[in-house]
């Protein structure tokens, strides 16, 4: 483990040295000024302060389109609100899929009926590209903090229905029968029996949700979000400001990569009692 | 007494394995056989919701296919912001080909570098942490980057895709290669089995129903990763067709783009999910 | 012919420490032997069988058969598993085939090998089932007919009846049986069968080697007259040998008759 966690710190290093050799090596510009692999040093002094861009005022930095100077409070306060919506959005979204995708995904196996409302227009709706289906959300809910939690919410719920429908498969019918045997209700076995043996493969379904998520949230964010961080990538994207593409997209990644660890940290201990470690 | 819970014990460690598979396939198989029945319910509710809804924003059903119909082979509408002269077709022939192609070089990279790690320790040790590394960036992320540093063009949404699904089949090679039951292995091995053939005859074939299930997610997700780079900027593609609709509103020619992206995504999963049933027509589950 | 010297092989244990699963066991078994290793479980028999076939190195000490040392599998020796090895995605006749397709055995010979073998075991007509479509005797059917068919003259089976019904049990003891008698091939074959089953091991075997806590404590010669049936099971010697391994396993305390009246060696 330990060992493991230190390779994986020198590949780290070892990839941030390479962006840095890379950055001496080619010095092609993407636009005049605009460096197309911006080094380590440019990045942590110009760039940074630079997105002070992003922040609108307040809090005794005055924002820099009223002659504000870029400074790094200004940039970590951009960094920092943008980064609230951002994750806001993730969330929220999150959150509602889940539990949506989850009892729809029981809804499945809890009845002939919810069988038959359920299951099939689930299918065919889940096959559907969902990266493509971002600017439908936004013709019908606006460019709105509405519109992009909807998506993400749509997006985690279409993974948690599958997760949850093939967990419920996978609960050998021997643990099923014996509830049975001993009188619990059908409320009672969902509670007591399915949802806790369903858990430990819900896990890696919840940690792809939170994959998927971060994607999600950052294409509507692409598409034409006021704030958060996608909408910083893309448009400095367009003003071919690699540097804070850079900067933004660093930080992103360190956001998702914090939420793995977290959770993974949080689930372990929900799951002791799966045999050899669990999935 | 002894013999019996030890054959549980046996027929449920094999049969959990198998079962994972199942869930996959019976998760599945009614989409295929029934879909046109859950195709019908989801009709019904979007022309129930076409009643409370205005039509700008949500068309009738019928209008919708009808528009695929007309923009099928030409679309004059589409023309005039320079792309899709040829309709409908000719930049789903883009997209779709974009997506075969990386979809086909990125599970070989992944399968193969997958199944070297699970069997070379050296190799697993130098990839393992990259991968891991890189999985953990949402892949979207390298977008931009990629539009950037090689152009809004064909070369771009290859090289994204290509990543993508080379790094789902890395991980899939390797935990369905860390998941065979060591004892063919061992039994192989004892029948003199030299380690070529080991690959040959075992890990290949043993792994062959995770790979597909691996392929089919990839490939799922591939339409979608596409779609969002030629919205982003490529000059082609059902993704770009959306983008300049998207900019008039048009809800319904959006609409029409979705629903065919989502009509040829279904169609070659279905390919899919028939070459999976031959190549592991051996499975237990399906029996 | 098997000789098994010195031979020690500890274990690391995930939370630290050493187990050790065999210390210094020591014997020889003769070409065309029947031997059954008889003990508690987890005290080192499958062990004794995973270093003679070579899945496991000794930590110390020596196995030599037919005069060459053992530094891994080897096409001399064949394994029988507790645990289903048949490969799902072959079919049956692939199965049985697949040890003489790596030894290079040309296509229409093994194909006839594997033939006469799969009737032999009783499942002829079934060459192009999946082993999906098998029940688990008969799928250790077509594993035994694997290792006889590659025509190792050691066969190596770790408790391959154990999760089998008291019926499929018997008529296996009986293919089995048949196959190590059938005289074929010029020489006998050695079979080394890892058992918990006193009666199996009373059924089946020439010899019986008692290993406890990694070592072998007994070692007995049975001379009952084969085939042997239900009756020779209770004939004064069978039930004298049957007190003992019954005490070994601590199921009866030592009788009069004496755990130690065998005596180890040969």
């Amino acid at each position: 483990m330990t060992k493991r966690r230190s390779v994986g710190i020198v590949v780290l290093v070892a990839m941030a040295g390479a962006w840095e050799l890379v950055s001496r090596i080619y010095t092609g510009e993407a636009a005049p000024g605009e460096p197309m692999v911006p080094g380590w040093e440019v990045v942590f002094t110009r760039t940074l302060r630079s997105l002070s861009d992003y922040w609108g005022g307040g809090l005794g930095v005055v924002a820099v389109s009223e002659g504000g100077k870029r400074t790094y409070e200004g940039a970590l306060l951009a960094i920092g609100a943008n980064s609230l919506d951002t994750i806001a959005r993730l969330f929220a979204g999150l959150g509602l899929g889940g539990v949506g995708g989850t009892l729809l995904g029981l809804a499945v196996s809890w009845s002939r009926w919810t069988r038959f409302l359920v299951q099939l227009p689930g299918h065919v709706v889940r096959t559907f590209p969902l990266l493509a289906m971002i600017p439908l959300f936004q013709l019908w809910f606006g460019i709105s903090f509405v519109g992009m939690m909807l998506f993400v919410a749509y997006g985690a719920g279409v993974i948690f229905f599958v997760g949850t429908i093939n967990a419920v498969k996978n609960v050998p019918p021997i643990f099923i029968d014996y509830a049975r045997v001993l009188g619990a209700s059908r409320l009672r076995l969902y509670r007591t029996v399915i949802l806790p043996a369903i858990f430990p493969e819900l896990r890696s379904t919840i940690l792809l949700s939170l994959g998927l998520g971060w994607t999600l949230v950052l294409g509507a964010e692409y598409l034409g979000a006021q704030t958060g961080l996608g909408q910083i990538i893309v448009y400095s994207e367009q003003f071919a400001y690699v540097d804070r593409m850079f900067l933004v997209a660093l930080v992103f990644v360190l956001y998702a990569s914090l939420s793995y660890a977290l959770f993974d940290r949080l689930s372990r201990r929900l799951v002791q009692w799966v045999p050899r470690g669990g999935p | 007494m002894a013999g019996a819970t030890s054959a549980t014990g046996f027929h449920s460690e094999a049969a959990n394995r198998w079962q994972l598979r199942a869930g996959l396939r019976r998760a599945v198989r009614p989409a295929e056989l029934l879909g046109v029945l859950g195709l019908a319910l989801v009709l019904g509710f979007w022309w129930l919701m076409t009643l409370v809804i205005s039509r700008t924003a949500l068309p009738l059903p019928q209008d919708v296919f009808a528009r695929i119909a007309d923009d099928f082979g030409g679309a004059p509408e589409l023309a005039l912001y320079g792309v899709g002269q040829n309709g409908l077709l000719s930049s789903m022939i883009y997209t779709g080909e974009n997506v075969l192609v990386s979809v086909a070089i990125g599970a070989t990279i992944g399968t193969v570098t997958g199944l070297a790690s699970a069997r070379f320790r050296l190799a697993r040790e130098i990839i393992d942490p990259i991968v891991l590394t890189a999985g953990t960036i949402p892949i979207l992320v390298a977008a931009p980057f990629f539009l950037i540093w090689f152009g809004v063009a064909r070369i771009s949404a290859l090289l994204l895709v290509i990543l993508y699904v080379s790094t789902i089949l890395y991980i899939f090679a390797q935990r369905a290669a860390d998941n065979l039951d060591p004892v063919y292995e061992d039994a192989a091995r004892t029948l003199g089995a030299t380690p070529r053939r080991v690959i040959r005859d075992l890990l290949v074939p043993g792994t062959v129903p995770e790979i597909l299930g691996g392929i089919r997610i990839a490939l799922g997700g591939a339409w979608g990763l596409e779609a969002i780079a030629e919205l982003l900027g490529l000059p082609d593609g059902i993704g770009k067709i959306i983008q300049v609709l998207s900019q008039q509103t048009d809800a319904e020619g959006i609409m029409a783009a979705i629903v065919f992206l989502g009509a040829v995504a279904v169609l070659f999963d279905a390919l899919t999910a028939v070459a999976f049933r031959w190549l592991t027509r051996w499975s237990a589950t399906w029996a | 012919m098997i000789r098994i010297e010195n031979v020690t092989r500890t274990f690391r244990r995930a939370g630290g420490g050493t187990v050790h699963a065999l210390v210094d066991v020591s014997v020889e078994i003769s070409e065309g032997e029947f031997v059954c290793i008889v003990g508690p479980s987890g005290h080192g028999k499958t062990t004794l069988l995973q270093l003679v076939a070579g899945l496991l190195p000794p930590t110390s000490g020596k196995i030599v058969v037919d005069g060459v040392p053992v530094t891994g599998p080897g096409p001399d020796r064949g394994v029988v598993f507790q645990r289903d090895s048949v490969f799902p995605w072959m079919r049956v006749i692939d199965n049985v085939e697949y040890g003489l397709r790596c030894r290079g055995v040309p296509k229409e010979r093994r194909r006839a090998i594997s033939r006469s073998y799969l009737e032999a075991v009783g499942l002829d007509g079934l060459e192009r089932s999946w082993p999906r479509e098998l029940s688990g005797g008969m799928l250790k059917r077509v594993a035994v007919a694997t290792v006889f068919a590659t025509g190792a003259k050691v066969l190596l089976l770790d408790e391959p009846f154990g999760p089998l019904d008291y019926v499929t049990r018997h008529q296996l003891h009986d293919v089995l049986l048949n196959l190590w008698q059938a005289t074929e091939t010029e020489r006998a074959r050695t079979i080394l069968f890892v058992t918990h089953d006193v009666d199996e091991a009373l059924t089946l075997s020439d010899r019986i080697l008692v290993v406890k806590q990694g070592r072998l404590v007994d070692d007995m010669r049975s001379t009952l007259p084969r085939p042997r049936t239900t009756d020779s099971l209770v004939v004064p010697e069978a039930l004298r040998h049957k007190h003992v391994l019954l005490s070994h396993l601590g199921l009866e305390a030592p009788g009069p008759s004496g755990a130690v009246a065998t005596g180890a060696g040969a």
